[in-house]
């Protein structure tokens, strides 16, 4: 892929992320928030690949800590690096890159093998990665022992998991939407 | 796209950026390099004093604050319930410290200066071949294409609820992003024919 393009999908893909976090939140009715952003690193691994998936990350939260007030919420600036929550935030240019590797060595070729691919993609990536990153920033920041922190982020994984069910609902409809995207990266026709 | 940049002026905003971003890194890491709650506190204390100082240029920054101290507490409170106050203490210092320093910066610098000292950081991996200068085009269209996507989104919705009476929630997810893909391809189209490569 030349770099002109590479650079149109890595910016869009950061725009679309941001557009995740206007999006009001969706409260599931244990009370656990949904927020679309998350969905976000999913979806950048799956439909981008590793490579360009960890770009879009890293260019977003470039912005964020610039100061747009990117994140759910209206949240950004260099505070939001510090909080406890910021392991999670480290995790998601990780979880992109871990899942983007997933999805390009899975099974793709027809929409409900990409599908399947793309949950199992996100669940690793998305979900575990993530979330092993939120709990290291949990205990280093907020000094919580890794027990308590594990049961803490143990609270987001059924909202998680649905995000991974509707990430592979997206990559069902696109690859029936746009065939010649090659899901996974490298190729962008 | 407006940033959490305070237009009321403070004495900080007069500061260049490549210094207090120095500054504010060596006392954030400063604040690790103790274990101690009173030097600690001192140090938070210096932090808060210095971002009262900044008057009415904190007032976009009031949500984040709140947000700040709501999981200062419940940090505290935790640790406290769990016979750990000590540690408690000690990482609420420091949250408030690194988190009013980092939202210093924030409010007092636009994020154009901050964005050219980073370029200045990373031009050194030029010679490796890494087009940094690209950083600032990346964040431009990201920013334009921001704005574009959440117009696409709403007509979506509206077009959802004419048809079906109700919000289209998580079914606009799938022709958003189809929407982002066609729209990345005739973008980088448009980029090649310009830039040539």
């Amino acid at each position: 892929m030349n770099s002109s393009r590479s650079l149109a999908l890595v910016s869009l893909f950061a725009a679309l992320l941001a557009v995740f976090g206007l999006i009001p939140k969706i409260d599931l009715p244990l009370g656990v928030p949904i927020t679309l952003q998350t969905l976000g690193v999913m979806l950048a691994g799956c439909l981008l690949g590793p490579r360009r998936a960890l770009q879009a990350m890293l260019l977003f939260l470039l912005a964020v800590a610039l100061g747009l007030p990117l994140l759910s919420g209206g949240r950004g600036g260099l505070g939001v690096f510090m909080a406890p929550s910021t392991g999670y935030l480290v995790g998601w240019p990780l979880g992109a890159l871990v899942t983007g590797w997933l999805m390009s060595a899975f099974p793709r070729s027809t929409p409900r093998r990409a599908a399947v691919s793309a949950f199992a993609a996100s669940s690793l990536g998305g979900l575990l990665v993530v979330h092993a990153c939120g709990v290291v920033g949990l205990v280093n920041i907020a000094k919580l022992s890794w027990t308590q922190a594990f049961w803490g982020t143990l609270l987001f994984v059924p909202g998680d998991l649905l995000k991974c069910a509707v990430c592979a609902l997206v990559v069902h409809t696109v690859a029936r939407g746009l065939p010649d995207w090659n899901l996974g990266g490298r190729a962008l026709k | 796209m407006g940033s959490l940049y305070s237009e009321h002026r403070s004495w900080l905003h007069g500061v260049p950026a490549s210094v207090k971003l120095l500054l504010f890194a060596l006392l954030g890491t400063a604040q690790y390099a103790t274990n101690k709650v009173t030097l600690l506190g001192a140090g938070a204390l210096v932090c808060i004093l210095l971002f009262a100082s900044l008057g009415r240029a904190i007032l976009p920054a009031r949500k984040l604050l709140a947000s700040l101290l709501l999981a200062s507490l419940l940090i505290l409170a935790f640790h406290v319930f769990m016979k750990q106050a000590v540690l408690g203490w000690i990482s609420v210092l420091r949250l408030l410290s690194a988190s009013l320093l980092g939202i210093a910066l924030t409010l007092t610098t636009r994020s154009t200066d901050l964005l050219e000292v980073l370029e200045r950081l990373l031009s050194p991996l030029q010679k490796l071949g890494i087009k940094t200068e690209r950083l600032a085009l990346q964040l431009a269209m990201m920013l334009r294409f921001t704005e574009h996507f959440f117009v696409v989104w709403k007509r979506l919705d509206e077009a959802h609820r004419l048809r079906t009476g109700k919000a289209g929630g998580l079914r606009l997810l799938a022709p958003l992003t189809i929407q982002m893909l066609t729209s990345a391809r005739r973008v980088a189209d448009t980029l090649e024919m310009r830039m040539g490569e």
